[in-house]
């Protein structure tokens, strides 16, 4: 094995952002037609790495090498320039145009005139060349995932890049339409090509692989070549941490089931999203649903809670079906449901306080703002939230302070709400906002009350759930009882390796 | 009836159409980078004012067009500052546009009011072929500037389907983000193509002043084309061509009245049939606004919304 | 925008001043004002002697404030007719039409009723039957775009001119009900007087042209704001218009809400139309048709910032603009009316401009060659 110049490397690049340092001293390398992936958890720090290796961001410290020469890139288009292109997770491509009009989209020199037929046999050429089917003509509107990402993949090629980026390129694809993919990965490096998969989905990503570098906290924590795979430990690698025994669990029995949900199906654009979900969350326990985000946490966190309607399956909340019933109807059963998205859906943001605290409450004919009120300025109290007073508009609230206000309403307010949805609860709050948030559920599990948590945070689910389901492309996939939480099972489960 | 007549009808039609397809090619290409200008109809009479006064002190024809051209151009940048530098709500900046428009016409030409045109488009003397029954006055009854929309909209079209910056203008108005990725100015799209749209209204406007104005009276002048124009951007799915189809059959909704009157013919009392053209315009839109329709005929995708980029 | 090596950008601000919320609507009228005087200028009018002699006639003097009052009677009917809808990005432009069939609809009731009902029935009567005629016609835009999703911009906006054709049928085209029977000058019918009230005199003996209608505008103000501020249906638009994400999360009815908030906007321009009606027309009047009380009412909305109670303000504002620049025309430098509607548009446009300014800050920043 002689010095191989890698196609493209950084070394010891550091990025910062306000209040955390995304990738610290991470340095990685990519070959002439190899495929290496990057993989870790969101929030490991791998998308910032690939946008730093594109030129969408800048490195605050170290640098990047092509082909032994040091690059600077100010801008994606730099990126491009040098041959670098990344394909987004969340495609960048006019659905009105044809597939060859979004693929030519990009490139500079084009001619002032544009041939149709021209410009369709040029991204036909590129597209045999690496053994892609695409239609030239199809309106990229009417295609599917799949294919749409086909086309983004072209796009690259045929602007000229020899180096891919791919940002969690199987999200959006169904099984099948995963193996074409990887069938024009394979191509694409049997032609010199390197490739950058970034990926939390270790089970599909582990055969296609020619390296693996693990990520975890913005610092790479371990790399393997094919064959010296060991796939429980990359699972470790990715996910594992030390967990604080300092774990709440249920002190008491649990009791009746209050929420149970059975053969939840859900599609959406006819794809899958959710597939024959089935659990139950008893009284003085707390349910907890790990996973990578992405893989339908907001999907199922909306059936429960009668916004979404499924495709096939039901819901019972305290012993009441409440499929169809809408969102009222299901809060009128006794499940009050915490959004992870707290100012754009929790909370109306240029409303009050006050006037937030009655969103989810029966209202009459006249809105009730007096109790309101009093009971806002009882919040403020009792959690100690950070405001001007109880008319200021929730927008101007910290996050920590808008997810108390939000918990308030939901949590201690809803006192006749037995069930207790709660997606992220924790999401971009400091330290001690986390503890009280942990407290408050941990006082709702001691009342009696069945608490579904959904979190992307594994840390956050071993600590307070009492049992732990893991949710992978739309599915459980893990279903632990009891204290005993196999994280090394649970971690695996999360990067799609089912035992 | 007389057959004739309604042949003049048809062929009124077309001239009024001229109105319609350059207010509406405007429309297009302004709408077409994502940015929905309301204000056609204040454009129309501050055309119309400024060429008819132009024309007025000078007897220049060209210089009227010219000036009005500029006005257009004046009116337009306003509307693109405030939408898309400092990303204002566009409907209520284009209704501001057309009350400004319409107030600022009124008040220029009050001085000028009852005041026959000064200068006259003629139509163009084709000679003998103009005696060609039925063809004759329809493709040969017209002047050059109706023949001229007709070559815009041919170029517009090819520019909007065959041409890098036509491509990427399209683009603009569905995904900005994309393009903005791309390294080119959606800002800098959207004023030219706001501005460009402008200079067409308000020359649309000074156009019908001196080909079928009578005399400067703001009531009478333009009275709900503006409106049809923008209906007819719907209709014509955005593109160039279809507006000329368009146009024609709104003109001739148009026109039916007046040759109803002409003719004698008392079907429907008058003002019914003034209502025609509007009634006509709306059951089109509706018939546009099936989902299917919308799907493969739609507006620009981001039409209305001002662009932000993410900062990063 | 980098203008001499500064870069010039918007940043969006803390916390908004709250001074700020008058000053840009003031500043916009003292700007338009600056505008006006330019044109007036240009054409070769005086303009301090002509905003003089706009204030006296629209403001200060006795049958200015009169006059003002009695247009600022259906135009604060149609202010908040716009300001129900704008406020949840529904862009009824139809108003003017809305004003017309109410206008249509209340006489048809005024005629029908041929007193059979005393006054203070009556005249309610009247006005719920504007107020229906101006929903009906805002039901097909509605239905239109909760079905079809056919932008209501233009709908209603077309059939404003359908209206206008309407009564100009019912005045000039026909000689059917609505027509006065007693002459062949085409004009309106005239309603019984018990639906009639007359004008206010303000303890004097001259005959004003402000009507007792304009109080049934201000407590239709007082009302509205009522509703949305106290009210279930107000505060769920208020969340609506404000997030719909989270109206969606609270279980809320997008489909009903907007379509019922085009149907109030339509009826509150048609009660615009009933107090024409009750007050100074007493008939159908094409009359009606050259002021151009619905699109002025957009503006009024607009400066009002949507907020009700504002667009009496605005209102009576504007209604003083219109009316001092009537007095303009009709004086010995005459200038023409329509300098008002110049004005209008302008401050219109300023203030939008200046909206921005609210929530942004402007900075400039020194850009290093890179």
């Amino acid at each position: 094995m002689g010095v191989t110049v890698a196609a493209l490397e950084a070394r010891g690049v550091t990025k910062r952002f306000p209040g955390v340092v995304a990738n610290d001293h991470v340095s990685f390398d990519v070959r002439r037609g190899e495929v290496h992936t990057l993989l870790g958890e969101n929030g490991a720090g791998k998308s910032t790495l690939a946008s730093i290796l594109c030129g969408l961001y800048r490195p605050d410290e170290g640098s990047l090498w092509r082909n032994g020469g040091e690059l600077r890139l100010s801008s994606p288009r730099a990126g491009l320039a040098n041959g670098i292109a990344m394909v987004h997770q969340h495609f960048r491509l006019v659905d009105r145009f044809t597939v060859a009009e979004n693929v030519v989209l990009g490139r500079r020199n084009l001619p002032f005139v544009l041939s149709a037929a021209r410009l369709e046999d040029e991204v036909r050429a590129v597209a045999d060349e690496f053994g892609l089917p695409l239609d030239p003509r199809a309106i990229v509107g009417e295609l599917s995932a799949g294919e749409r990402q086909r086309v983004e993949i072209v796009k690259a090629l045929y602007q000229g890049a020899d180096v891919l980026l791919l940002d969690e390129p199987t999200a959006l694809l169904a099984p099948p339409e995963v193996e074409k993919l990887f069938v024009t990965v394979r191509a694409m490096v049997a032609a010199g090509k390197s490739i950058v998969f970034v990926s939390h989905k270790l089970a599909e990503v582990v055969d296609i692989s020619d390296r693996i570098t693990v990520m975890r906290g913005g610092k790479v924590t371990g790399s393997v070549a094919r064959g010296e795979a060991d796939v429980r430990r990359l699972a470790e690698l990715m996910v594992g941490r030390e967990i604080h025994l300092d774990r709440r669990r249920a002190r008491r029995d649990v009791g009746d089931v209050l929420l149970s949900v059975s053969q939840l199906h859900l599609e959406r654009d006819g794809v899958e999203v959710l597939h024959d979900v089935n659990f139950d969350v008893r009284a003085g326990e707390i349910v907890g649903i790990a996973g990578v985000a992405g893989n339908g946490q907001r999907d199922i966190a909306e059936v429960v809670a009668g916004i979404l309607v499924p495709s096939d399956g039901g819901v019972t909340v305290c012993g009441h079906p409440t499929t169809g019933s809408g969102a009222r109807g299901t809060r009128r059963a006794g499940l009050s449901y915490v959004p992870e998205d707290r100012l754009g859906t929790g909370l109306a943001p240029s409303l009050s306080i006050v006037d937030n605290l009655v969103l989810t409450r029966d209202r009459g004919f006249i809105v009730d703002r007096d109790t309101a009120r009093s009971d806002a300025l009882r919040y403020i109290d009792e959690l100690e939230i950070k405001t001007p007073g109880p008319d200021t508009p929730t927008r101007k609230l910290s996050g920590g302070n808008a997810q108390k206000v939000l918990l308030a309403r939901e949590l201690v307010a809803m006192s006749g709400a037995r069930v207790l949805v709660v997606s992220s609860p924790t999401r971009g709050l400091d330290v001690g906002a986390v503890e009280a948030v942990h407290e408050l559920l941990d006082t709702a599990r001691a009342e009696g009350r069945a608490i579904l948590l959904i979190s992307e945070d594994l840390e956050e689910v071993l600590t307070l759930a009492d049992r732990v389901l893991v949710l992978y492309r739309g599915r459980i996939v893990h279903d632990s009882p009891g204290v005993d939480d196999d994280v090394e099972a649970i971690g695996r489960a999360m990067a799609g390796l089912v035992a | 009836m007389n057959a004739n007549a309604w042949l003049l009808t048809f062929s009124d039609a077309i001239s009024i159409a001229t109105t319609l397809i350059l207010a509406s090619l405007g429309a297009i290409l302004t709408e077409r980078s994502g940015v929905i200008n309301l204000g056609v109809e204040g454009m129309l009479l501050m055309g119309a004012v400024s060429g008819f006064l132009v024309a007025n002190s000078t007897g220049n024809l060209w210089l009227a067009l010219f000036v009005a051209v500029l006005v257009g151009v004046v009116l337009a940048t306003v509307h693109a500052a405030l939408t898309v530098s400092l990303r204002s709500n566009q409907i209520v900046s284009g209704l501001a546009m057309v009350i400004f428009g319409t107030g600022l016409a009124n008040f220029l030409g009050k001085p000028v009011e009852g005041r026959p045109r000064p200068v006259v488009i003629l139509d163009v003397d084709f000679g003998p072929l103009s005696d060609i029954p039925f063809i004759g006055p329809v493709v040969f009854g017209h002047d050059v500037f109706t023949y001229l929309t007709w070559v815009i909209a041919a170029i517009l079209s090819f520019y909007l389907h065959r041409t890098r910056p036509g491509l990427v203008l399209r683009a603009t108005g569905d995904a900005p983000a994309t393009v903005d990725a791309q390294g080119a100015s959606v800002t800098r799209i959207r004023y030219a193509h706001t501005i460009a749209g402008g200079a067409l209204m308000c020359f649309a406007g000074a156009w019908f002043m001196f080909a079928r104005g009578v005399a400067w009276n703001q009531a009478a002048t333009t009275n709900g084309i503006g409106w049809i124009a923008l209906a007819l951007v719907v209709f014509a799915s955005w593109r160039p061509l279809r507006a000329i189809i368009g146009a024609v059959l709104f003109g001739f909704s148009l026109q039916v009245p007046f040759t109803l009157q002409s003719q004698q013919i008392r079907i429907l009392p008058p003002e019914i049939v003034a209502m025609f053209p509007y009634v006509v315009t709306l059951a089109v839109l509706v018939a546009l606004s099936t989902p299917r329709a919308r799907r493969l005929l739609g507006a620009p995708k981001m039409l209305g919304q001002p662009f932000v980029r993410d900062e990063r | 925008m980098i203008v001499a090596g500064r870069r010039i950008q918007l940043e969006a601000r803390l916390v908004t001043p709250k001074w700020l919320a008058f000053v840009v609507p003031v500043l916009s009228i003292v700007v338009a004002l600056v505008i006006g005087a330019v044109f007036l200028l240009a054409t070769g009018h005086a303009p301090l002697r002509a905003y003089a002699d706009l204030l006296d006639n629209g403001y200060t003097s006795f049958y200015g404030i009169t006059d003002t009052l009695g247009l600022a009677t259906p135009l604060i009917c149609t202010g908040l007719a716009a300001a129900f809808a704008f406020r949840m990005n529904l862009y009824n432009i139809g108003e003017e039409g809305q004003l017309y069939l109410g206008m249509i609809g209340s006489a048809w009731a005024g005629i029908a009723l041929a007193g059979a009902l005393p006054k203070v029935v009556a005249i309610p009567v009247v006005l719920v039957a504007g107020a229906c005629s101006g929903a009906l016609w805002v039901a097909v835009p509605a239905f239109l775009r909760a079905r079809l999703g056919t932008s209501e911009i233009v709908s209603t906006l077309l059939l404003n001119y359908v209206a206008l054709n309407l009564v100009n049928y019912f005045i000039f085209g026909s000689r059917g009900f609505f027509r006065d029977p007693t002459t062949s000058f085409p004009q309106g019918r005239t309603v019984e007087p018990s639906v009639r009230l007359g004008a206010l005199s303000f303890f004097t003996d001259k005959r004003t042209n402000t009507y007792p209608t304009l109080f049934i505008a201000i407590l239709l103000a007082a009302a509205l704001y009522w509703l949305i501020k106290r009210s279930n249906y107000g505060y769920e638009t208020a969340v609506f218009a404000d997030s719909p994400s989270t109206a969606r999360y609270a279980g809320m009815n997008a489909m009903w809400l907007q379509s019922s908030v085009l149907l109030v906007s339509g009826a509150i321009a048609g009660v615009g139309g009933a107090m024409y009606v009750i007050g100074p027309a007493g008939k159908v009047d094409p009359g009606l048709l050259q002021i151009g009380m619905g699109y002025a009412g957009i503006v009024v909305a607009a400066l009002a910032r949507y907020n009700f109670l504002a667009v009496i303000l605005t209102a009576i504002l504007f209604g003083g603009l219109r009316v001092g620049g009537a007095a303009l025309q009709a004086s010995s430098d005459p200038v023409p009316i329509a300098i008002a509607v110049v004005l209008q548009g302008s401050v219109l446009l300023l203030a939008l401009g200046g909206e921005i300014f609210r929530r942004n800050r402007l900075r400039v920043v020194k850009v290093s060659v890179s």
